[in-house]
Parts: structure tokens; C-alpha cells; sequence
């Protein structure tokens, strides 16, 4: 009798706890082969944006010069970031042969395409190989995988480091989008009253404008775009359809039993909106982020393309389309750029779908 | 009724004054004014002197600060005057008004086909829900609405206009006509038609794409109401039952979205119209925007904004008319 007790006590301690939220929505996810897939291509497009310098570039991504150890390929994600070492030597950015002649016990290990975003790889740059085609003989070849445009820079690293571009724009402006979305609609949903009067009164009007027209106005009141203010303005013009849920959301989640429990125990409105409300809102206002990021890589691009975006040093997926526009002969100029915006809006959108049916329980009923 | 109108067309009318403020004054704000857009661009030798640029901007009244500028130009707005553009020398609805039919045959053209396409792609997703092909034609609908626009008409233009070249698929790269006005009339209908089907292919199929999925997700809601089971029961087919039964019930929420696509239908793309080079209203206002042409901009601005609020103040009060259970007030 005694051991059967401490049987079913042993059972009862080994059941697991109940599932939480998010797990239960990564369980469902995870059925879906489709999102599954596209959340692979958006981790492999992650780690590609993080290690860009190391798989496309001219610069070493280790080398040991006059005794020290340096990382002169951070350099494509910050100027400053490579070492003053190489600028007083008078490298001028041609470091194999430079590297070999000025010191020569120096060693170096190389990104696995020898290839820059930003400039035509000359002549015997790299011992024995020929300068990068330019014009249109630029066709995909051994050296140029993507082929080349027509001043020679090779299509493939800008590819690569233009990965790092996209993502940063999906990131950061709908990071931006989504603090003043979120904000916005907690504020209005929260309050409730003349508050939600003027929260919505703005929304609509920022919504009336169309988005494109509100975007090329304030880009062209920037007078020297850079890639950062580009994305400030997609943040800025982006947040209408995030505020409106998230309103929703709240108007809905304030009149239950929880948030009144809180308010019981003397929780202030701000404790209540963003401990108590938000966690609850968050898994339907991130399906609209999600897409907000793959709406934004599409609006960068489209922004580049119309030749409004951050200027030609910039290595952005849409600016090689823009070039490609001149030259429509060079098909590879429009495949491979077109094909990465593609893709990643097609993963991001993916992923937001998912997520959609994975939180949302009246999808989840209709699947049963 | 006739007081929620009222109440709407008010609060429309604010909504209005507040975005045509803005825009003004982002316009105005922009670096440089028409003037030295346009004249320093062409030939730096043909600049302005300083005195005649001064004499230039009083004549169009920009020598005053912004906020003055907006007052005028508003009030000017309420007696029914759009103003004249600055950098091409004529009134602003005139320019409109050439550019409105041009945008209207590709998007007008573009609305119809989608419509046309995707109610029986919907009713048909929603037929053979979960079977293989639908899960294909699902895929590629899918695929079809993130395939940027930009990226599909330089396919396109590579493909029509480049590889079949002097083939009899050809098609014209840009532009909207290659004939000279004089040539028979026929002859020219024809000759916008062939320039109009990569514009207008292209206008189609992300709407397309997103009209289909719409319809397949509503109609898929529909089916599980009570009613529908009890069609079924009664012994109606399958198709009468899809038809007659769960498609008229999602005729609501398409009405909404007719009465939102109306500021597409007139305002146009910017992307297509600029890449095809074709003379509508996007581009116009792309123009306007570099030229600092504050008048054509104004104009524009306050068409688009017009038009959105309509739409949807129609797109509700359509929908109290399909479902009389909505009432608007």
C-alpha cells in the first residue's frame, strides 16, 4: 500500500509542468515544414549578414603584422574599426601584396571570396589573378560568381554585404515602427476616452497619406541621405498598422479580471500596461512586425531602386537593380539582386504566417 | 444617416487640413526651391542672379515663410483653384487632368482583371481546399504576393523586351506611344494597348495574389458556420452550396476592399510608372517632388488624401448597405 503510494506521488512529480504560451506556440510552429523552412533561410540570412566581411572582401579577417594581431576586415562594418596601422603604412585597402613587401613574416587569413563591394579588384591584386571584367563581359565566371557590373565590382560580394544592409533596415526601422506602434496604441487603448480620440485621429491621418508619397517627401527634406535616415524614415512612416492592433488588443485586455487585479493591488497605469497587458498582447502585434520587416526590405529596396536611397557607396540590393535598369543585357545585374529581395521577403512573410497560426486560437481552432 | 455623414465629412475635412499642413510644410523644407532645381540642373550657366531669383520667388509668392505660403495656397484651395505649376507653366488640374487617363487605363484595367481572376481562384482554392494542386497555386499565389514589383518588371522588360526581341512577342520597353499623333486613330488604340500589358501585368498580380488569399480565408471561415452545414444537409451540391450559399456571405468584407483600392485606382504606382516611363499620375508626382514643384505636390497630395477618405467613408457605408445587421451610426 505504501509503495504504491510513493509510486503515484513519484508520478505526479515527474509529470512536466504545463506548457507556457510560447512554448505551446514553438510546438505548433515547428509542425509547419513551409515555416520551417523559411525560419532556416532567415537564420542562414543572419549568420551571411553577420560574417559578410569574412565570406566576401579584399580585407584579412586575421592577419599578423609587425608583430601584432589585427582584424582589419571590421572595417566594412565601421571605418574606424580598422586598425590607424594600415592607413600610416599606406595600404590604400590592397593588402596582399602590401602585407607580403612590408613585412614579410606576416600572415593573413582570407575571406573565402577575394572580391569587394565597393571597388573593381585590379590587376595581379591578388598574385596572378586577372582584374575583374568590366562593361558588359562582366558575365557570371569563376572569379565573379555573380558576375560583375559595369565599372567591374563584383556583384557577389555586394550581394553579400548587402545582406547585412537588408537586414539591418527590416531590423532597426521596424524596431523603430514597433516602439512608436506599440506606444502609440497602448497609450490610446490603455486611456481610452480623448486620449484614444487624438491616438487614433493621428494614426489615420499618418495612414491617409500614401506610404510611398510620405516617404520620397521626407527623404527628399534629408539632404544628405545615409542609410541610417533612410531607415528612420521607413520607422517613422511604418508604425500606423502596429498602433491599431495593438490598440485593439488593449482595449480588449482592459476590462478583464487580471488587469483589474492589478489596478486592486495598486498598480500604476504604466506597471499595468507594460508588465500586465503587453506580455498578453504581444504574439498578436508581432505577426504585424514580422511583416513590417519584410515590408520594409521591400520598401529600401524600391527606395533604392528609384534612386532615393543612401548613396553609391552603400552596397544595397536595390541600388544594383537600380543600375541594372540602363543595362537590361546584363540579366545577372537583375537575377541575383532580385532574387535576394525575393527571398527574404518571401521568408520573413513565411515566418510572420506562421507565427499567425501558431498564436492565433481562432486559427488554431479552424485547424483542428 | 444623414448626421453620421455630416459628423464624417467634418472630422474628414480636419483630417485634411492637418496632412496638406504637413505636406506643405515638409515641401517647403525641402532643399532648394523650383528655381534652382530646375535651372542650376540643366546649366549652371543659366543660373539665376541673385536679384532675379529674389524678384522670381515674390512673383510666385515663396519669399514669404512657409506657414503664410499654406494659408494662401489653402484658401485658394476653398475657391476651387489648385494653382500653377511652377516648373511646367500650367494650371495643376490641367496636368492632372492629362495625366488621369493614362493611370486610370493601366490601374483601371489592372482592378478589373484582379477582380476578374480572383474570385473564381478564391472559390476554387476553397473548393479543392488541402488537395495538391490547391496547395501548388497556393504556393505560387504566396510566392507571387512577396515578388516585389520592382524585381518583376525588369524581369519582364529582360524577357520581353530584350531576349524576344524581333520575335512577334516583343513588347515595348517604355513609353506609352511610339506613333505620332496624326496616325489613325485605330492604329494608335492599338499601339497603347501593346505598351499598356507590362504595366498593367505587372499592377495585376501582387493585388491578384492578395485578393485570392483574401477570399480563399474568408470563405474558409464561412464554411464552418452553421448554415452551411445545414445547406448540406438539405441536400444542396457542393458548388450551390459554395456559390450561393458561402460566397454571397463574403461579398461583405470584398466590398471594403473595393471601396480601399479607390485611391490606387486614380493616384497609380509610382514604381510601375516610372520604370515603364508611363506618363500617369505616380510619375507626376515623383517629377513634382524633384523639380520642388510645391503646387503640382499640393495638388497631388490633397487628390490622394481626398480620395483615401472616400473610399473608405464609401467602403463603410457600403458595408452597412450589404449587411443591414452594421449599422454605421
Amino acid at each position: 500500500m505504501k509503495q504504491q503510494t510513493n509510486s503515484v506521488i513519484e508520478e505526479i512529480d515527474t509529470t512536466k509542468p504545463s506548457q507556457g504560451f510560447w512554448s505551446d506556440a514553438w510546438q505548433r510552429y515547428r509542425c509547419r515544414p513551409i515555416g520551417m523552412l523559411a525560419l532556416g533561410l532567415v537564420v542562414f540570412l543572419t549568420i551571411v549578414a553577420l560574417f559578410a566581411p569574412a565570406i566576401a572582401g579584399t580585407k584579412p579577417v586575421v592577419c599578423q603584422y609587425k608583430g601584432n594581431i589585427y582584424f582589419p576586415c571590421l572595417g566594412y562594418f565601421n571605418r574606424s574599426w580598422e586598425a590607424p596601422i594600415f592607413t600610416k603604412d599606406k595600404f590604400r585597402g590592397t593588402y596582399p601584396t602590401n602585407l607580403e613587401q612590408k613585412d614579410s613574416q606576416s600572415w593573413a587569413v582570407w575571406p573565402l571570396i577575394f572580391q569587394d563591394p565597393y571597388r573593381r579588384v585590379r590587376e595581379n591584386e591578388w598574385p596572378g589573378r586577372r582584374a575583374n571584367p568590366s562593361r558588359d563581359e562582366g558575365h557570371p565566371n569563376r572569379f565573379n560568381l555573380f558576375g560583375t557590373d559595369q565599372y567591374g565590382v563584383d556583384i557577389f560580394a555586394k550581394m553579400v554585404h548587402g545582406t547585412t544592409i537588408a537586414l539591418l533596415v527590416g531590423f532597426v526601422s521596424m524596431g523603430l515602427a514597433g516602439s512608436i506602434g506599440v506606444l502609440v496604441g497602448a497609450i490610446g487603448g490603455y486611456f481610452g476616452g480623448w486620449v484614444d480620440m487624438i491616438t487614433s485621429r493621428l494614426t489615420e491621418i499618418v495612414m491617409c497619406v500614401p506610404t510611398l508619397v510620405l516617404i520620397l517627401a521626407l527623404v527628399a527634406v534629408v539632404e544628405k541621405p545615409t542609410i541610417w535616415k533612410t531607415m528612420a524614415i521607413i520607422g517613422v512612416t511604418g508604425w500606423t498598422g502596429i498602433a491599431r492592433l495593438t490598440r485593439a488588443e488593449f482595449l480588449r485586455l482592459r476590462q478583464t479580471e487580471f488587469v483589474m487585479a492589478a489596478r486592486a493591488a495598486g498598480a500604476g497605469p504604466l506597471r499595468i500596461m507594460f508588465r500586465h497587458i503587453l506580455p498578453n498582447a504581444l504574439a498578436p502585434v508581432l505577426v504585424p512586425i514580422t511583416f513590417g520587416i519584410a515590408s520594409a526590405i521591400l520598401v529600401e529596396g524600391s527606395l533604392s531602386f528609384l534612386g532615393f536611397g543612401p548613396p553609391p557607396p552603400t552596397a544595397s540590393w536595390g541600388s544594383v537593380l537600380n543600375s541594372a535598369r540602363s543595362n537590361l543585357q546584363l540579366w545577372w545585374l537583375v537575377v541575383f539582386p532580385g532574387a535576394g529581395i525575393f527571398l527574404t521577403v518571401l521568408a520573413y512573410n513565411l515566418v510572420g504566417e506562421g507565427l499567425q497560426e501558431a498564436t492565433d486560437p481562432r486559427l488554431r481552432e479552424a485547424k483542428k | 444617416m444623414a448626421t453620421y455623414l455630416l459628423r464624417r465629412i467634418l472630422l474628414g475635412l480636419v483630417t485634411l487640413v492637418v496632412i496638406t499642413l504637413l505636406v506643405y510644410g515638409l515641401a517647403r523644407s525641402m532643399p532648394g526651391n523650383p528655381l534652382t532645381v530646375q535651372l542650376g540642373e540643366s546649366d549652371p550657366s543659366r543660373k539665376l542672379n541673385p536679384e532675379d531669383q529674389q524678384r522670381m520667388l515674390e512673383i510666385y509668392g515663396l519669399d514669404k515663410p512657409w506657414p503664410v505660403g499654406y494659408v494662401q495656397w489653402i484658401s485658394k484651395v476653398i475657391q476651387g483653384d489648385l494653382g500653377r505649376s511652377i516648373t511646367r507653366k500650367q494650371p495643376v488640374t490641367r496636368l492632372i487632368g492629362e495625366r488621369i487617363g493614362p493611370t486610370v487605363l493601366i490601374s483601371g484595367t489592372a482592378l478589373f482583371l484582379t477582380w476578374f481572376l480572383a474570385i473564381p481562384l478564391g472559390l476554387y482554392a476553397s473548393a479543392r481546399g488541402g488537395q495538391i494542386d490547391e496547395r501548388f497555386t497556393g504556393l505560387v499565389l504566396y510566392a507571387l504576393y512577396s515578388f516585389p514589383t520592382f524585381v518583376a518588371a525588369l524581369f519582364l522588360q529582360i524577357i520581353f523586351a530584350v531576349w524576344l526581341r524581333d520575335t512577334p512577342w516583343e513588347l515595348p520597353l517604355f513609353g506609352m506611344s511610339d506613333l505620332s499623333s496624326d496616325a489613325p486613330f485605330f492604329d494608335r488604340c492599338v499601339d497603347v494597348g501593346w505598351h499598356a500589358i507590362l504595366p498593367i501585368t505587372c499592377q495585376t498580380y501582387v493585388v491578384l495574389a492578395y485578393n485570392s488569399r483574401f477570399i480563399k480565408a474568408n470563405l474558409e471561415e464561412v464554411v464552418r458556420q452553421d448554415y452551411i452545414r445545414t445547406a448540406r444537409a438539405k441536400g444542396a451540391g457542393p458548388w450551390r452550396v459554395l456559390v450561393h450559399h458561402a460566397f454571397r456571405n463574403t461579398l461583405i468584407p470584398l466590398v471594403t476592399l473595393l471601396g480601399l483600392s479607390l485611391p490606387a485606382l486614380v493616384g497609380g504606382s509610382v514604381i510601375i510608372e516610372q520604370i515603364f516611363t508611363w506618363p500617369g499620375m505616380g510619375r507626376l508626382f515623383f517629377e513634382s517632388i524633384r523639380e520642388r514643384d510645391y503646387p503640382t505636390i499640393m495638388g497631388l497630395t490633397l487628390m490622394f488624401s481626398v480620395l483615401t477618405l472616400v473610399g473608405q467613408l464609401l467602403a463603410d457605408i457600403l458595408y452597412s448597405i450589404v449587411d443591414p445587421r452594421v449599422n454605421v451610426e
